[in-house]
């Protein structure tokens, strides 16, 4: 258990700066999860908290104690890494003893110690075993392991599940958070699949080029996406965003799509003819089935998911074809022209040019 | 995490570069000193006698002839056991029976010292019961009874025949540890589009070879750099300096004339040379580099 | 009927065209063999044949008897015992100390890097392709100065020091080779830099300390030069010196030479044999790949 605190890191290698300054607080036993796009820094960002990467600028704090410059192993952490970083000279049982044989624990405590990791992880079988005689999801269990025999304060992922295959991914992901909620420790995950980010955070942080685009809870950051970015990377389908332009007049603000006016009551000042960017999930459309639609639009592509369909649909007013959820059980032809409605309530509007949400 | 790698840096490198320097460094400037010196190995009043030495090396004919011979030295030394190396590679790597067998007899000279070989050579082609001039013998059938060491037209190649049969099992075993990494796919493919043995060979394989060769040719040229051992027992630089290479010719002056000065100056040019073929080594490691990784 | 000949690619496999490739490579590989064995056989044979045998033109006769003659005065002689004493005492040392300089640069060059490593990197492996006669000079003077000269210190020394390059190369290699994350996963689990070295890297590069041992044991073993420079006294001789010193003791020893030869060659032999499974291994891993 223990808290954790970033304050105005940065991080440059030679000239590039990689980390523009990250402020951040994680508290006692909270799952964060860092998300975004490859190469936005997210690694770095949790190889500094580790201490294997050193910091440009900003401080570090766990449970108050600055450990900016603290040697990795002074800081009680423990990570996961992607290529689970098992040595592969050694057996599954010296794998998981390794730190406490570094610690010189005695032999037969590091025994018991395993045996009771391995237990809980189901990997008895294992301990004899080399990393190359495992399989993917029992070489991610050992790693698990491995780092949680020392109860380290806070336990660090980087991308622990890309290397497995879906069916894998879904697994280990219900059994990090069994763990999380059985050990009560203070976890920072890092991925680059927003699912994950969804399914397993506490508090979400959104990072790109190197910054902190939001964090929250994953439905405030579902519901309420601070900006054009967060709204495209969290939730799958991605939310439908279509170019257009703020108009003013005597009863309002609001948008015109292709003749269907869309009002709005925005938060921040809106300029006349402004450039926006429409944003609406692909669940606040909806196929129209009186005779008064919003829009018309003609299905270009259906997906059947199984338990729902997507529908892409050509539309007048936007060149990408936007993206409506429906019931499976639908008898849609592509082709076909169809009328859409729009729930006004969940209308969002991003200035163009900021990228930040108005609505 | 910065503080503690300078740490570790500083300690692990700190044994290992001061014996580099104190022994190779320091050693290798210091030449450069001794060769506008007149120092004769003893005495400790020597005089500073400026470019003297270098000029000397200008007028010096055995100088010449020594550098003559280690071009031909450096050149054959290099290419010879490396073609023969490739070749050994080629023919047992086309999984013929008993290739470990093969592999072996054609290593075994590796583990043999300059000495032994030069020594054994020394009896191949020794005049009166030589293989060499047995073997010619029983062909031509008539007593044969050349001296090939002893002329001044074969002592050199001689050496040099002996040096590539020493030689040939190293650049095999790279060639042979190159040809298995190359992927068995691109073997097939080959298979697929119809190419012949030898097409196959040198579309393919010979590219791929590429870093092998890479390495062959660097353990060549050091190698033969350090040629020094089987020339000196074998022709001792005869017969008339017909052998004689520029680190035979900087031995002699050195330690049985004792002009340490002009040594040393031979050895800077030594230097040089090496310099050269360094940089021109690592400009083309740098090509090979950028398309083979 | 049995050998039909079918268009390629249609027959079954057990009616292919007899295929000559193989049983010609074969005879051409074993004329080369016995060509290349020949040299060594003439060692062998003049090993357990009298001096006199050799001087009537009979070395490469097959032996019809075989003599022990040159073997029992080789091992009497208490001068070639210090021979093989001296030139175990300088290759033991100087191989397990040069590989462990090389260790200790080449894991700082893979695993922590520094500004200008780089360029550290490759004036060290420069090393390699000097002369060695380049240094020989003011080697000879420093030692002298320190009173080395005709000692096996002198060329231990001297063997640590050129060894340093291409353990230096070969280590790095190898340790780059050790990808990063177990290095990072050791120092979280509480490793010191030392540590991840022992017990991570260098467990994990043992066909490299094949080659280099191979290598190392072998070149120093063999060395002609720099004993020939540094040791004066016959005490202080090594093997291959001794060979050559042989000549000037009996007039003509061929078959005493022989005998000291095929001795001398043994060990550098037996390593060989030894590590040959790991040797190439490590030179297909670490070497080839540049
Ligand atoms: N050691 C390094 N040296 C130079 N640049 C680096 C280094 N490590 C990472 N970077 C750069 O920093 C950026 C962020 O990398 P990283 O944190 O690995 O991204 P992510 O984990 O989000 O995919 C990338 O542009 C990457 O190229
Ligand atoms: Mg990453």
């Amino acid at each position: 258990m223990a808290e954790l605190v970033l304050n105005n890191i940065k991080k440059s290698f030679g000239d590039i700066e990689v980390i523009k300054g990250v402020d951040l607080k994680v508290s006692h036993g909270e799952f964060m999860v860092f998300v975004g796009p490859s190469g936005c820094g997210k690694s770095t960002m949790l190889r500094m908290i580790s201490g294997l990467e050193s910091v440009t600028e900003g401080s570090i704090h766990i449970d108050g104690a600055d450990v900016t410059h603290e040697a990795p192993s002074k800081r009680q952490l423990a990570m996961v890494f992607q290529s689970y970083a098992l040595f592969p000279h050694m057996t599954v049982e010296q794998n998981i003893g390794f730190g406490l044989k570094l610690a010189k624990l005695p032999k037969k405590e590091i025994e018991e110690k395993v045996a009771e990791v391995a237990r809980v992880l189901k990997i008895t079988d294992l301990l004899p075993r080399t990393p190359r005689q495992l399989s993917g999801g029992q070489r991610q269990r050992v790693a698990i392991g491995r780092s949680i025999i020392r109860h380290p304060k806070i336990f660090l992922f980087d991308e622990p599940l890309s290397n497995l295959d879906a069916a894998l991914r879904v697994q280990m992901r219900l059994e990090i958070l069994r763990l999380h909620t059985r050990l009560k420790t203070t976890m920072v995950y890092v991925t680059h699949d927003q699912v994950e980010a969804m399914t397993l955070a506490d508090r979400i942080v959104v990072f790109n080029h190197g910054k902190i685009e939001q964090s929250g809870p994953p439905i405030e950051l579902y519901n309420h996406p601070a900006n054009i970015f967060v709204a495209g990377f969290i939730g799958a389908p991605a939310m439908n965003l279509i170019a257009t332009t703020l108009s003013t007049d005597k009863q309002g603000t609001y948008i015109d799509l292709d003749g269907l006016r869309l009002p709005f009551n925005l938060k921040a000042n809106a300029v006349d003819k402004m450039s926006v960017t429409f944003g609406i999930r692909s669940e606040h459309l909806e196929v129209c089935t009186n005779d008064s639609p919003d829009f018309q639009a003609q299905v270009e592509i259906i997906e059947d998911l199984g338990s729902e369909s997507l529908l892409y649909l050509q539309t007048n007013f936007s060149t990408e074809p936007l993206t409506v959820r429906v019931s499976p059980e639908n008898d849609y032809r592509t082709g076909q022209k169809i009328g859409i409605q729009v729930d006004k309530s969940k209308m969002h509007i991003f200035d163009t040019e900021t990228g930040r949400n108005m609505s | 995490m910065e503080k503690e790698n300078r740490f570790w840096q500083i300690v692990f490198l700190s044994l290992p570069m001061a014996v580099f320097v104190i022994l190779i460094i320091w050693p290798l400037t210091s030449s450069f000193y001794y060769s506008f010196t007149n120092w004769n190995g003893f005495n400790s009043d020597y005089q500073y006698v400026g470019f003297d030495n270098f000029i000397k090396i200008l007028t010096d004919k055995l100088f010449y002839q020594a550098a003559i011979n280690t071009s031909i030295w450096m050149v054959a030394a290099i290419f010879l056991p490396s073609l023969f190396g490739l070749v050994l590679a080629l023919l047992i790597d086309s999984s013929v029976p008993g290739g470990s067998i093969f592999k072996s007899i054609f290593y075994l000279p590796i583990c043999l010292s300059a000495v032994v070989v030069g020594q054994t050579w020394v009896w191949i082609y020794q005049p009166d019961w030589g293989l060499m001039n047995t073997v010619i013998g029983f062909i031509a059938q008539e007593k044969f009874n050349y001296a090939w060491l002893a002329k001044p037209d074969t002592a050199l190649g001689s050496v040099i025949l002996a040096w590539s049969w020493q030689q040939t099992g190293l650049s095999m075993v790279i060639y042979l540890a190159g040809l298995t990494s190359i992927s068995e796919d691109l073997i097939e493919v080959c298979e697929i589009e119809g190419a012949s043995t030898w097409q196959r060979i040198r579309l393919v394989i010979f590219p791929l070879l590429t870093p092998a060769t890479v390495v062959v040719i660097a353990l060549s040229v050091i190698n033969s750099l350090k040629g020094f051992d089987i020339l000196y027992i074998m022709t001792g630089g005869g017969p008339f300096n017909s052998s004689d290479t520029l680190a035979m010719h900087m031995y002699n002056e050195s330690f049985k004339k004792y002009l340490m000065g002009y040594g040393s100056a031979i050895s800077v040019v030594l230097f040089l040379i090496a310099l050269t073929i360094i940089r021109i080594y690592f400009k083309q490691l740098k090509k090979v580099d950028e398309i083979y990784g | 009927m049995a050998d039909i000949q079918l268009p390629h690619g249609t027959g079954a496999p057990s009616a292919k065209p007899f295929n000559p490739w193989p049983v010609v490579i074969f005879i051409i590989l074993s004329i080369l063999a016995v060509l290349f064995l020949a040299p060594t056989v003439g060692v062998l044979f003049s090993s357990i044949k009298t001096t006199k045998e050799i001087a009537f033109g009979r070395l490469w006769d097959f032996p019809t008897s075989v003599y022990w003659g040159n073997f029992a005065d080789i091992l009497s002689n208490p001068s070639v015992q210090g021979y093989f004493v001296n030139t175990l005492l300088i290759t033991v040392p100087a191989t397990v100390i040069s590989i462990t300089l090389g260790i200790l640069n080449g894991y700082v060059f893979a695993k922590l890097p520094f500004r200008g490593s780089g360029i550290l990197f490759l004036v060290i492996i420069s090393g390699m392709f000097f002369p060695p006669q380049v240094i020989l000079i003011p080697l000879f003077r420093l030692f002298n100065g320190l009173h080395l000269i005709d000692t096996l210190w002198s060329v231990i020394f001297i063997h640590i020091a050129m060894g340093i390059p291409i353990c230096t190369l070969l280590m790095r290699n190898f340790f780059a080779t050790v990808p990063n994350a177990l290095r990072e996963a050791a120092i979280l689990e509480g490793a010191s830099e030392w540590q991840v070295l022992t017990k991570i890297a260098l467990p994990l590069s043992l066909p490299a300390l094949a080659v280099l041992v191979t290598l190392q044991f072998t070149w120093i073993w063999n060395d002609f030069l720099w004993p020939l420079i540094f040791i004066q006294s016959d005490e202080k001789r090594t093997v291959m010196l001794g060979i050559v010193n042989l000549k000037g003791q009996y007039s003509v020893a061929w078959g005493v030479q022989g005998a000291l030869s095929l001795l001398a060659s043994l060990p550098t032999l037996i390593v060989f044999l030894f590590f040959q499974k790991y040797f190439i291994k490590g030179m297909t891993m670490g070497a080839v790949k540049g």
